[in-house]
């Protein structure tokens, strides 16, 4: 009864979108043969003539530099927290949209359920599969169990917390929040304190810079963008100074000034080490970049706004902090990933220029290790460093359109 | 009441006038600003006193003391014209990436949105991959996996219908000998004859009717110009060959070039596409059906209707993506392509004072910037008076 | 209609109103709003020019003319939303000036509603009313909810508390916006055209909710087309063109026996 159809419908979708001309119909078959080829040729790569041993043996100098051997388990730990915080953090927004009657409830079927999420995080699936296909030892397994686990459990006890702490006083909440903040803190000052940050390398070091100068860029970007809009000349004038400086230069020669240059304006005795320079170049750049977007939502939010808050008494910082900011906020939310994720990438930058022993600077330097020098292996190194980037990146922009979609903003 | 009214209508205490306050909290803000920017100077004093390196720029006279491959530039020759060198191939390579990849970005944006399946896959593919990926990372790929590994050495480079060389040590391709100065007099002369005749074809247009064939008759006529030029001022064409360890003839690039420009134009094309792409879909559904509905052919709708529309939703992102790709080319430095960034550093690796080397780099970025940007604003207040 | 309106027959073209007794009483009402010799300029463009009205406690004054007249940007003047550039304005014995003090007593005392509604999109109606009386009166949250709940109630919509703006019909949300500016007890309502947004089926249960609040005794001057209103519930009419006041008097002397030739045209074009 049903395959008819389908077959006439299947049919009628390859004529409209492969054969609608001959000449089209020629396009298809040259390019769907080129296409076929490639990933016939990449198959063979990856699965039959890549020469892996270079990745394998120094996955663990990849995934988090020279951290000693017998203090992993720390790292492991840490890892899982942050996932375990991300969770409830997660859990808690989706927690107050519940109470609102905002949250989009889907697929209750489990098996359904498992099914989106795998749709959705594929190329996480994919880089931890190929971590663990490289790995020969069963560390890294209990590691994935133990981040899954406790990503899960974030994920179900920020509901939790959500539901009893909307009832609770105030103090409890302060303290709640107050540990929220903290936990990200303690984490990174327990890991110093094993090795200085300085010694660290890998992906753990990209991913630390990375979210250190996400934190610290955003508020100095939000102060930014209010200048820059303010109606205030000398401020208007000093801010979008700032920005057009920042956004002008190269971030590349930025961060050479600072590796050249930056003891020259701090007294010797605080001198940062290269990580925390790198920070302070990305914190001050990518700021410069938050700005022009929060500025776009500044824009974007009508000036009726503005003049009801005021027509109701509220002071302008008050009506700002209120009223304007947090819509001009959640308008730009997917261009503020967006922004991240270059920060991510940019991070890279950082291994050249500085000196810092970055996931990409470990790429190509096991390359050169006695074992592997010499026998051309930049291309599957390379390829490693790519997959780890590529994840990253694909499943933030990707998570980034699926908000955009659900908060209804953007373009 | 009234007295009340008539006691306040004096002018307030200054603490709590709205001007005053105004003001007095923009100095404030400038205050601590000017503070933090004096303690940083006060510091740089220091410790410029303490290491007895020098602040000025008398360094650009001194000799530079190092080479840049490709050019004749002596080893004592001063800082100043190594600089000038690096910045010519920073341009060099910034015009070359800016046209290849709005070229490449513009046929995958348009290839996303193509009816054909297979394209329209192809091109996401591109996008979405590349996209993802940090441009270093693209670059370090150009250059240690496609230029020095794919390539052949020297001795046996490949040599494509006798034309072009390609080798690990740089790709050679045709090139005239003559003076570049007459061939830009010549391509000027064929580009303002050409649109001289295009508004002579418009104005046949307007008055019969006669298709105009704007694009055709331009051709011609530049290609005329072009040809009769080349034949009056005698150019010729090079092609390279090998000889002995070196090419000669044709025009020489780098493999460092050859790669930046790889990597620079595949990474700006990802993200133009993705401009083309949105700019098109953003024009409203409504302008197309309204265009077939006066009876346009598809091609009319998408050159008259839809393209003027998009273009003009384009440019200011473009003009963006433009700036980057002049910003990124300094990541030339990471594949030693001896572009402005790459000789600061190593001119301040020579002894040059870090701090005004690295500031006048910054301050040249800053220009490029500042014109580019200035020309695109331009474009756009044009486009934005022509279709508004 | 709150009380008689022919005491309050101040029919005087204003720019004679300057004897004594004028600048306390409207008639028999004491004045809670005084405009004096106001001018407003954007640019060169002249918006008002020379107005000058006094609006009486409990006093309802509709103001109409032709788009562009200047009526908006009256009313916006009286809390500072534009600020004027020549004469005085008072609101409850406080002068406009630029003492912050004064501004933000005066925006505390008025109550705006605006033509777009503008409710705050990212907040549920029930933190739209009590926003400002938390924020800027510091009451406590509970009196707050309790005081929001009962506005909800006055404007017949307790149900809709914890919904979001975009989730409520146009009328739903002007009335939301009339708890709202009601929230902070003003002494005065500036309407904005607050009928104009709206489909026309849902104009009036908002010109309800107006009515009711002029009944309960509240100072209100309202920008309208609605003429009906005004014939209704206005004390008086004001008429403005290009900047100025034509004309004004009461609905009754207004509607059947206007004495200016341009606000008969007006009227003719619009009636």
């Amino acid at each position: 009864m049903n395959s008819p159809t389908r077959m006439s419908r299947s049919r009628a979708w390859t004529r409209h979108n492969l054969f609608r001309t001959w000449f089209d119909g020629i396009v298809t078959v040259v390019f769907g043969s080129l296409a076929i080829y490639v990933a016939l040729r990449l198959l063979n790569y990856v699965f039959v003539t890549g020469r892996w041993d270079v990745v394998r043996r120094n996955l663990k100098l990849l995934l988090v530099g020279r951290f000693p051997d017998d203090e992993l388990n720390k790292v492991v730990i840490a890892v899982a927290v942050s996932v375990l915080w991300g969770g409830v953090l997660v859990g808690l927004v989706i927690g107050r949209q519940r109470r609102a009657g905002t949250y989009v409830e889907r697929a209750s079927a489990p098996a359904k359920h498992v099914g989106l999420l795998v749709a959705r995080f594929w190329p996480i699936l994919v880089a931890v599969a190929a971590l663990l296909a490289l790995s020969d030892s069963v560390g890294p397994w209990i590691a994935t169990l133990v981040i899954v686990a406790s990503a899960v459990v974030g994920r179900a006890g920020g509901v939790v917390v959500a539901g009893r702490v909307s009832s609770a006083p105030s103090p409890v909440k302060a303290v709640l929040g107050l540990g929220l903040v903290a936990v990200p803190l303690v984490v990174l000052v327990a890991l110093a304190n094993v090795l200085g940050w300085d010694e660290w390398g890998g992906f753990m070091i990209n991913l630390t810079i990375a979210a250190a100068a996400i934190v610290m860029c955003f508020p100095l970007g939000v102060l930014l963008a209010l200048g820059r809009a303010s109606k205030l000349p000398l401020l208007k004038a000093s801010s979008t100074g700032y920005i057009e400086i920042f956004r002008g230069s190269p971030l590349f020669v930025l961060l050479l000034l600072a590796n050249n240059a930056l003891e020259f304006f701090v007294p010797r005795s605080i001198a940062p080490g290269v990580v925390v320079r790198a920070v302070i170049v990305f914190t001050l750049f990518t700021a410069a970049y938050v700005a022009e977007i929060v500025r776009g939502g500044l824009q974007s939010v009508p000036p009726g706004q503005d003049e009801a808050a005021k027509a109701l008494g509220l002071s302008p910082a008050k009506t700002t902090l209120l009223i304007t900011l947090p819509q001009a906020l959640r308008n730009v939310i997917p261009a503020q990933i967006g922004q991240f994720i270059s920060l991510f990438k940019d991070v890279t930058l950082a291994g050249t220029a500085m000196g810092v022993f970055d996931l990409l600077d470990v790429g190509r330097t096991i390359t050169k290790q006695p074992d592997f020098a010499g026998q051309r292996l930049d291309v599957e190194s390379l390829a490693f460093v790519a997959l780890l980037f590529w994840v990253g990146s694909y499943t933030m922009s990707r998570e980034s359109q699926r908000l955009e979609k659900k908060l209804g903003v953007g373009t | 009441m009234t007295d009340a009214a008539v006691t306040q209508s004096g002018r307030p205490p200054f603490w709590r006038n709205v001007r005053v306050l105004r003001w007095v909290f923009q100095i404030g803000v400038l205050a601590i600003v000017a503070v933090v920017l004096a303690w940083l100077y006060s510091n740089y004093r220091t410790n410029v006193a303490r290491t007895k390196i020098p602040t000025n720029f008398k360094f650009l006279d001194r000799p530079a003391n190092f080479e840049i491959p490709g050019n004749a530039m002596s080893q004592t020759a001063p800082v100043r014209n190594a600089l000038v060198q690096g910045l010519l191939n920073t341009l060099r390579v910034a015009v070359a990436g800016l046209i290849l990849a709005t070229v490449l970005g513009t046929l995958i944006g348009i290839g996303r949105l193509s009816k054909n399946a297979v394209v329209r896959t192809l091109c996401t593919v591109y996008v979405e991959t590349i996209r993802n990926i940090p441009l270093l990372l693209l670059l370090l790929f150009a250059n240690l996996g496609l230029v020095l590994q794919v390539l052949p050495r020297l001795t046996d480079a490949w040599e494509p219908l006798g034309l072009a060389v390609l080798s690990n040590r740089g790709i050679a391709i045709p090139w005239y000998v003559g003076s570049g100065w007459a061939l830009l007099a010549i391509i000027t002369i064929g580009i303002v004859g050409g649109r001289l005749v295009a508004r002579w074809r418009r104005n046949v247009f307007d008055r019969t009717g006669t298709r105009a064939r704007t694009g055709l008759w331009s051709a011609v006529v530049f290609l005329a110009a072009v040809v009769i030029g080349w034949i009056a001022f005698g150019y010729r064409v090079t092609t390279p060959e090998v000889s002995q360890r070196l090419t000669i003839g044709g025009m020489r690039l780098d493999p460092s070039f050859f790669a930046l420009l790889f990597a620079l134009v595949v990474y700006t094309a990802s993200h133009i596409a993705e401009i083309v792409r949105g700019s098109i879909q953003a024009v409203d559904r409504g302008q197309d059906e309204a265009a077939q509905a006066l009876a346009l052919s598809g091609f009319q709708r998408m050159w008259f209707v839809v393209l003027p529309q998009a273009f003009r939703i384009a440019v200011p992102p473009l003009g963006n993506q433009y700036l980057n790709l002049i910003k990124n080319s300094s990541l030339g430095a990471a594949i030693s392509y001896f572009e402005l960034t790459n000789v600061t550093q190593i001119s301040v690796a020579n002894s040059s004072p870090p701090v005004p080397a690295f500031a006048l780099a910054l301050a040249v970025y800053l220009v490029i910037s500042l014109v580019v940007s200035g020309l695109v604003n331009v474009w756009n207040r044009r486009l934005a008076l022509a279709t508004r | 209609m709150s009380t008689p309106t022919s005491a309050t027959g101040d029919e005087r073209n204003n720019d004679n109103e300057v004897n004594a007794d004028a600048t306390t009483m409207v008639g028999d009402r004491e004045v809670i709003i005084t405009l004096e010799h106001v001018v407003k300029r954007f640019g060169d463009f002249t918006a008002l020019s020379d107005v000058n009205l006094r609006v009486g406690r409990k006093e309802v004054v509709v103001v109409i003319g032709p788009s562009g007249s200047g009526k908006s940007t009256l009313i916006r003047c009286i809390n500072r939303l534009e600020q004027h550039d020549e004469g005085r304005i008072l609101v409850d014995g406080t002068e406009l000036s630029d003492d912050i003090r004064n501004i933000q007593e005066i925006r505390r005392e008025t109550g705006m509603v605006f033509q777009q509604f503008n409710l705050f999109p990212h907040l549920s109606v029930i933190d739209n009313i009590t926003l400002a009386p938390r924020q800027v009166r510091r009451m406590p949250k509970r009196e707050a909810m309790a005081l929001g709940t009962e506005l909800l109630e006055r404007v017949r919509i307790p149900e809709q508390a914890h919904k979001y703006p975009r989730q409520l019909s146009g009328g739903q949300q002007q009335r939301v916006a009339i708890a709202r500016a009601l929230a902070m007890t003003p002494k005065v309502m500036l309407f904005d055209e607050p009928t104009s947004a709206l489909d026309p089926e849902m104009i009036n249960e908002v010109l309800d909710t107006m009515k009711d609040l002029a009944t309960e005794g509240m100072t209100m001057i309202v920008v309208t087309h609605e003429m009906n209103f005004a014939r209704e519930v206005a004390d008086r009419v004001v008429f403005m063109a290009e900047g100025s006041i034509v004309e004004v008097g009461t609905p009754e002397h207004f509607f059947t026996n206007p004495r200016e030739e341009r606000t008969k045209l007006f009227l003719s074009q619009i009636l």
